[in-house]
């Protein structure tokens, strides 16, 4: 007699229970980046009824709008001053809390504080420190110059973008400050005492020894902060909001104003898949070069 | 001269005095083994000759020059680390260089220095490789090799051994004999392993708490102990300790056994002592009882052959005592026998200063 009710177990069936999750996932996730990719080849704004297909029509007008490069380049400038000094402040920053000293914690915890302030609070909080008028920042300079200062910091164009650079470094130093204190505490100690005794300066031993060692954290911070930098938003937002004229807006700050503000939705689509690409390819380039991918 | 001579030397820790006032002194070429139990302070005295650890107070002079308060790289010293501390990202050769290399010495001179300390380790075939791709005993060679290819006045090593297997051990120990004796540099190895030290040093500095209980040369410890410890801590297996009174000329076990003490004079009868008899110096009775030997009976309570030598453990004086003797001497516990045991070799402990009497 045949058991007609022994079969093979359904192997399909954990794909079954897997499925409402992977479907609320692709909902979320999948979706919008579709969507917005098909909206950035039509013709929507939030004044038109028409929403034709346009084709690449949006992309096309990429390539001719000055504005658009302006804050491209905006943005690249402050990453390219922000991120070093970040680095080589957290860097310094790490060695000198690496030796064992009273209070060690505490002033750790304290250091790290920036950090965990939410960046759109910490640029409103630096906007009233830099107030030309009632901020603390050009009293006390008012104290060293003997007369009243009155320093522009968000408004005066040479001196935005250093206001601006400076909240970026305060609030994100301690990132990087805690990971290479981690990676630095992590190298073997025995080596670099090997090397002081090789008589090894400071530098050599750091190229050859530390550096060698910390790389892939180092890397990676320098990865996390790079991207970040690159869509950075909150902090001039409060600062300038951009200004003066679009002389701080970067392409996060842009994006936004076409898209909120200009209500240009298809074009605003374009641009954003503009900076996905250059990330993408950007980010693919670092990991390769960092041989992070190893 | 004396290559390293160290005056007054504290270390503190916190609440924790780690090294307690230590003088000594390092002659030229002398190749000087620091050893003693763990948390004696061997290793920190040795780090603050390096300069690893900054002193609490004293001196400490390498080569005539005061170097206190130097930098280990102004020392002019070398050092092999217990973990080997090789650099992970250079290859052997450039890690044997590296110190050549800060120093600014001419390329072509690293090349033959390089070369040399290799061949005479035996690694000149591992030179294009990295650490990682080394077993034990080669990372070993390679961290000597970074030392001694430096022209440094002092050479210290920190428990270098104390991470390879057994046979390991052993061989190395071989090679850094051989190597002192072909280049006759002043070198300060740590050991906390009595046989190191016995076996390499020209003279043993024995640390405890913090102190040098006894300084000397390795058969002097050995044999003329001024402590206890000095005598528990050197030779293997330990010396035995029993319980004994003094008599007029010699001692009196718990037991009654009546032991005499040759050329000892002028004992004050009916003092409490500790009786130090080493393993080595106990033999299986034979024909004739050799002068100054004391013919005990005794039974044997346990075995452990090693090979040429065997342990017997047996009771004598209400201790338990071992005796090193000859492979066929003894085969089973139980054995009712007699033991011959060298007198003119007895220690007499005073068990309240725990000196040697």
């Amino acid at each position: 007699m045949q058991l007609a009710a022994h079969h093979p177990p359904d192997r399909n069936f954990k794909y079954w229970i897997i499925a409402p999750a992977v479907f609320l996932l692709l909902a979320v996730g999948l979706f919008p980046l579709i969507y917005s990719l098909v909206v950035s080849f039509m013709r929507i704004d939030m004044m038109d009824t028409d929403t034709s297909f346009a084709g690449l029509y949006n992309y096309k007008q990429l390539f001719k709008d000055a504005r658009l490069w302006q804050s491209l380049l905006h943005t690249l400038i402050i990453t390219a001053v922000a991120l070093p000094l970040e680095l080589i402040l957290g860097l310094a920053m790490a060695y000198l809390f690496l030796e064992r000293m009273p209070g060690r914690q505490i002033f750790v915890s304290l250091l790290v504080l920036p950090t965990i302030i939410s960046p759109i609070v910490a640029g409103a909080t630096w906007r009233l420190l830099l107030d030309n008028q009632y901020g603390p920042i050009n009293q006390i300079l008012g104290w060293f110059a003997g007369q009243r200062v009155n320093l522009l910091w968000t408004i005066n164009p040479h001196l935005v973008y250093p206001a601006i650079i400076f909240c970026e470094i305060w609030q994100w130093t301690p990132f990087m400050f805690l990971i290479l204190l981690a990676a630095l505490s992590n190298v073997d100690k025995s080596q670099t005492e090997a090397a002081e005794i090789d008589g090894a300066s400071f530098l050599r031993t750091f190229r050859y020894i530390v550096l060698p060692a910390i790389w892939p954290v180092m890397a990676i911070a320098i990865l996390i902060r790079g991207l970040d930098l690159f869509r950075i938003f909150d902090i001039i937002w409060a600062l300038t909001m951009g200004g003066p004229g679009t002389m701080t807006e970067t392409i996060s700050i842009y994006t936004y104003n076409q898209g909120f503000k200009q209500f240009e939705t298809s074009y605003t689509a374009a641009i954003a898949f503009l900076v996905i690409a250059i990330l993408t390819v950007v980010v693919t380039w670092a990991i390769r070069r960092m041989g992070l991918a190893k | 001269m004396s290559d390293l001579k160290i005056t007054k030397l504290n270390k503190h820790y916190g609440a924790f005095h780690a090294v307690k006032g230590i003088d000594l002194e390092v002659p030229s070429g002398e190749f000087t083994v620091l050893v003693g139990p763990s948390g004696c302070g061997k290793s920190t005295l040795l780090r603050t000759i390096a300069g690893l650890e900054e002193a609490s107070s004293g001196t400490v002079e390498i080569g005539g020059q005061d170097v206190t308060w130097a930098r280990p790289r102004d020392r002019n010293i070398a050092m092999v680390f217990q973990n080997y501390a090789l650099y992970p990202y250079l290859n052997v050769k450039d890690n044997i260089a590296f110190g050549l290399r800060s120093r600014k010495v001419a390329e072509a001179e690293v090349e033959k220095r390089v070369k040399r300390a290799a061949e005479m380790l035996g690694i000149a075939h591992l030179l294009a490789r990295f650490p990682r791709e080394l077993s034990g005993g080669q990372r070993q060679r390679v961290a000597i090799g970074r030392a001694i290819v430096r022209d440094a006045i002092l050479y210290l090593f920190d428990e270098p051994l104390s991470n390879l297997d057994a046979q390991l051990r052993d061989d190395m120990r071989v090679e850094i004999k051989r190597l002192h004796q072909e280049l006759g540099r002043t070198m300060i190895y740590v050991t906390h392993d009595q046989i190191e030290a016995m076996t390499l040093a020209d003279r043993i500095v024995l640390l405890r708490d913090g102190l040098i209980e006894q300084q000397g040369a390795p058969l002097d410890l050995f044999e003329r102990p001024k402590t206890r410890f000095v005598a528990g801590f050197l030779g293997s297996p330990k010396m035995n300790f029993i319980p004994a009174t003094l008599t007029e000329t010699g001692v009196a076990l718990s037991d009654g056994t009546a032991l005499e003490l040759p050329g000892r004079r002028g004992l004050k009868a009916g003092q409490a002592v500790v009786l130090g008899l080493r393993p080595q110096y106990i033999s299986m009775a034979g024909q004739a009882l050799a002068p100054g030997h004391a013919r005990v009976p005794v039974t044997i309570e346990l075995v452990q052959p090693t090979g040429s030598r065997v342990q017997a453990t047996m009771p004598l004086g209400g201790a338990s005592i071992i005796a090193e003797l000859a492979a066929h001497d003894v085969s089973r516990p139980g054995e009712r026998t007699a033991i011959d045991i060298d007198m003119t070799r007895a220690v007499i402990i005073d068990p309240q200063s725990e000196q040697v009497i």
